[in-house]
């Protein structure tokens, strides 16, 4: 099939989502007005908000896979989404309250956290001689579980309220009230799409490694690091508002590239529609599961993404998968 | 057009070419030989700005190179990496037309000198039968081709090679090498060719750059490059010389090592 007839079928099926998933477990003996104000103020805000999180996610998982080219270079596997979450829990712990221009103090210490991770990273991986995909990967892995470790240090010295909350927004969850959150983080995702979409060039020719690239005529360096300072952005503003929900970032990219082939003009548009709807449907059935109570949707995604990302390793052992 | 004097490149303490000095006019063929290791590769990166240098020792036509963007260096020289374990996950058409990337913002649209330039670099190395297919599906040669058209692409007067024959069997050894040579001599593009083949080198190349530990061994008209003395040293190899059987020019073959080992 053609790229179009793809985006097309993607854009169909994202539409049907958006406009069925907020009636899924609405219980209809309830009082109609209640019912009314369930719809307006709590479900399609929260629908909503799932569309920009996994859309801005799994952007940035396929802005990190094209840039190392390889598969396993996410936000979270490069220690990104720890640096924002140690950012967020750093500033519940410490009981920082502070907003400026409307945003969120948790957005900022997020995000300061995820570009010292980035940075840490790269400068590591740096300082032995060349440049290397595997030492970054290993670097990314270290960081990973050095900032895990500080997160639960955090959460293990404060007191049991602010613990529940750091353990609650650990695991993820897109549990929002009105429509304050998706505003939040509307321009973040909306920022880093309009920079993805203007470097699809450039994306295209890093995934055929550096020298080539460079060899083209890209600055290489100069776009990696604009790259790296806007997925920051977005991790971190998602990471500040519903915790690191992982296996997005990994997951809709591969899954976009095997639909779509990996020309980022058309990979970036399906993949900004894939990771909105996935994650809907993955909130959904966090809803659904144990109605009325929830489930955080981090560890739906986790359990979805673990065994398909195996089968997806399995099934492109033999031909190259990025 | 491309000067280089006294050119260095360390990475960390570790040096890996030494005060290189040469100088290419317009429609030149130098190829750089030299055991592995002696930093023939990192020479051609330092002149793509892939490997950087700090020293403002090479010049393009009277302009120093590190004072170029990398997007208009693009637009003068042109780069054919090593093959070796890479994979591209592009359709052959998608990559050769990424070539045209240095004439190109994110905003300008695909024009008539666009598509000449694809037209002529897909015509010259013959690539037009396999450019719905998939790049991981080429052959060796076909998938060296299909480099050269993308590199050609850039339509830039110098274009550097990377041991293009590498890895092919003596068939497209010899198409690819006619293909260099026809870029050359027809259409006037100044090559500088990484090799380990010796005689291709002094038969078809204009001058000859031997490194050896990252220092020129030897600079000079390749023909003059078959001579026992040299060859010895560059290599750590006996060489004997015999005239082509067909040809009659002189070519070098590896003497055989009698009794070291037994």
């Amino acid at each position: 099939m053609k790229p179009v007839s793809i985006l097309i079928l993607i854009s169909v099926a994202t539409f049907a989502i958006l406009l069925i998933s907020p009636y899924l477990g609405l219980n209809s003996t309830t009082n109609p007005e209640i019912q009314q104000h369930i719809l307006r103020q709590l479900r399609i805000p929260r629908i909503l908000f799932a569309f920009i999180a996994g859309a801005g996610l799994a952007l940035c998982g396929m802005v990190f896979q094209a840039m190392f080219h390889n598969p396993l270079a996410t936000p979270f596997t490069l220690g990104v989404a720890s640096g924002a979450s140690l950012g967020a829990a750093l500033y519940v712990f410490l009981g920082l309250s502070f907003s400026l221009l409307g945003i969120d103090g948790a957005t900022f210490a997020a995000f300061i956290g995820a570009l010292i991770a980035i940075s840490f990273v790269y400068s590591i991986s740096r300082l032995r001689s060349g440049f290397s995909t595997e030492t970054l990967l290993l670097t990314g892995v270290a960081i990973s579980f050095f900032f895990s470790s500080l997160i639960l240090f955090t959460q293990y010295m404060s007191n049991v309220t602010d613990s529940f909350r750091i353990l609650r927004w650990l695991m993820g969850s897109l549990t929002i009230v009105g429509y304050r959150d998706v505003l939040q983080l509307l321009p973040f995702v909306t920022i880093c799409i309009a920079v993805i979409l203007w470097l699809s060039r450039e994306l295209n020719l890093l995934m055929a490694g550096d020298d080539i690239a460079l060899s083209r005529g890209v600055s290489v360096q100069k776009t990696r690091y604009l790259l790296f300072i806007i997925t920051s952005l977005c991790v971190g503003a998602i990471v500040a508002l519903c915790g690191p929900i992982g296996f997005i970032g990994m997951m809709v990219p591969h899954i976009c590239r095997l639909l779509i082939g990996s020309d980022h003009r058309w990979l970036t548009p399906a993949t900004l529609l894939f990771g909105g709807s996935f994650l809907i449907i993955c909130d959904t059935i966090a809803r659904l599961i144990i109605a009325p109570a929830e489930i955080p949707v981090g560890v739906i995604t986790t359990l979805i993404g673990g065994p398909f990302f195996l089968w997806l390793l399995i099934k492109s052992r033999n031909s190259s998968s990025i | 057009m491309l000067n280089v004097k006294q050119l260095s490149v360390a990475v960390g303490n570790k040096i890996l070419i030494s005060e290189i000095s040469f100088q290419l006019k317009q429609g030149d063929y130098l190829c750089v030989l030299g055991p592995n290791g002696a930093g023939k590769s990192t020479l051609l990166k330092a002149l793509m700005g892939i490997v950087k240098t700090e020293d403002a020792n090479i010049t393009l036509n009277g302009q120093t190179l590190i004072q170029l963007s990398q997007k208009k260096l693009a637009r003068h020289i042109s780069y054919v990496p090593q093959a070796y374990g890479r994979q591209l996950n592009f359709k052959v058409a998608d990559f050769i037309k990424m070539g045209r990337y240095p004439y190109h913002s994110a905003f300008t649209e695909w024009t008539s000198n666009d598509k000449q330039a694809m037209d002529r670099a897909i015509t010259i190395t013959n690539v037009s039968q396999f450019l719905s297919r998939h790049m991981q599906t080429l052959s060796g040669g076909e998938s060296q081709r299909v480099m050269i058209a993308a590199a050609l692409c850039q339509q830039t007067p110098l274009l550097l090679l990377d041991e293009p024959t590498c890895f092919l069997d003596p068939h497209h050894q010899v198409e690819v090498h006619q293909l260099i040579r026809h870029l050359n001599t027809q259409h006037n593009i100044s090559i500088i060719e990484v090799s380990h083949d010796l005689n291709h080198a002094a038969q078809h190349s204009k001058h000859i750059l031997a490194l050896r530990n990252g220092k020129t061994l030897w600079y000079g008209r390749s023909a003059d490059i078959l001579q026992a003395t040299h060859l010895q040293t560059l290599y750590d190899q006996q060489f004997v010389f015999t005239p082509h059987p067909q040809t009659g020019a002189m070519v070098a073959l590896p003497s055989e090592l009698v009794s070291d080992f037994l």
